[in-house]
């Protein structure tokens, strides 16, 4: 695994932020080079000192049933990810980069590997609606749904900033979140990898065999 | 070791952004005839999910000495084409994306794209999206975009 510390993690911060004073000129665009990460390695998997707690989220799953993730997702290795499903990049990039990973590990790991993304769009993303959206990606993927504070507040829980549904100026709705996936053990149930969104199948192939263990990858 | 090549990465993203803003101000410093020479390359679309919403990815690269505009997209494929920026998770939608003289235009994974709506069916690994750019000065460019795998990755190929 590719081990990655905040510094360098600060310093590309930084190199986007300047990125983003260029392109906020008066003509609003964002000209030439975002900077191109090459392989993809600029920030993949950070293993945390300080792991999270899992939040405490009891939500709406896509069959419509409460779910309570700490109790039903206890001692399985999970992996959580914030989105929405009208997100036309990274959040499909996202879970299907994960759906295409899972495949790689033995039939009994996939079964107990428990992947959970968790609408930042609940107005939209009804049970039905994720569950469709779900069932193109990884029919064994855990939707879910709910009130939007109840949420946000898991999310900020564990690092992931979230902001309610708004309408832009054209009347499109946007849905702003974090788009980092968090590796959570099967032996401590604590959140204790990172995964930056320029994650590919690949990372996720190499990584996912120590994380249903609860190693570090 | 791995430490040393991020760093370095994120050196090469400050020198690429400083880069990008002064080939933005203007007018082009080389000489050069007053015309945008546009070419399309690297144009992909990962398989979507459903026909709601997909994704789209090009470059736009400008050997002439005048910038241009990239000003609609659009697609037989599609009843809606739009452009987005995305900055800090921030996702907005452009009216137009300017091209500098000299420069390109990048829509990739976790930046720009295009945002394709109302698809009249969803499109599948192996098929194309023709899709037509418009600008405000040169002609429009019609690219063949092949639909690569959800998973597709620009930098790796596959």
């Amino acid at each position: 695994m590719r081990k990655k510390t905040f510094a360098a993690a600060a310093l590309l911060a930084a190199a986007t932020l300047t990125l983003s004073a260029c392109g906020n000129g008066d003509d609003g665009t964002s000209p030439v080079t975002v900077a191109s990460g090459g392989s993809g390695s600029n920030q993949v998997a950070t293993v945390l000192d300080q792991p999270f707690t899992k939040p405490d989220l009891v939500l709406t799953d896509t069959h419509g049933k409460k779910y309570d993730l700490r109790k039903e997702t206890k001692g399985h290795p999970t992996l959580v990810y914030f989105g929405y499903t009208h997100c036309p990049d990274i959040c499909p990039a996202t879970m299907s980069n994960i759906a295409v990973a899972k495949k790689a590990l033995p039939k009994a790991e996939q079964n107990d590997l428990r992947v959970v993304f968790v609408t930042t769009d609940p107005g939209r993303d009804t049970p039905a609606e994720l569950g469709t959206w779900l069932k193109g990606i990884d029919p064994a993927f855990i939707g879910l749904t709910g009130d939007f504070a109840r949420i946000q507040a898991g999310a900020r829980s564990v690092g992931i900033s979230v902001e309610p549904t708004t309408k832009d100026k054209n009347g499109k709705l946007v849905s702003v979140h974090g788009t980092q996936v968090i590796a959570f053990s099967p032996k401590t149930d604590a959140g204790y990898v990172l995964f930056g969104e320029s994650a590919t199948v690949d990372d996720y192939t190499k990584d996912l065999p120590a994380i249903v263990k609860g190693a570090k990858p | 070791m791995r430490r040393l090549a991020v760093s370095t990465a994120g050196g090469l993203a400050a020198a690429l952004a400083l880069t990008g803003c002064s080939g933005s101000d203007g007018s082009g410093s080389g000489p050069g005839p007053g015309k945008a020479e546009l070419t399309v390359g690297s144009s992909y679309m990962p398989q979507p999910v459903s026909a709601d919403m997909a994704a789209g990815f090009l470059t736009i690269t400008n050997n002439g000495g005048t910038g241009d505009e990239l000003t609609s997209v659009t697609s037989d494929a599609a009843g809606q084409v739009t452009m987005h920026s995305t900055m800090g998770g921030a996702m907005t939608e452009k009216p137009s994306f300017s091209i500098p003289a000299h420069g390109r235009l990048v829509f990739k994974s976790g930046g720009n794209h295009l945002m394709f709506e109302k698809l009249k069916r969803a499109p599948k690994q192996g098929q194309t999206v023709a899709v037509k750019l418009t600008f405000a000065k040169s002609g429009p460019l019609t690219v063949e975009m092949p639909v690569k795998s959800a998973t597709y990755n620009p930098s790796t190929g596959h």
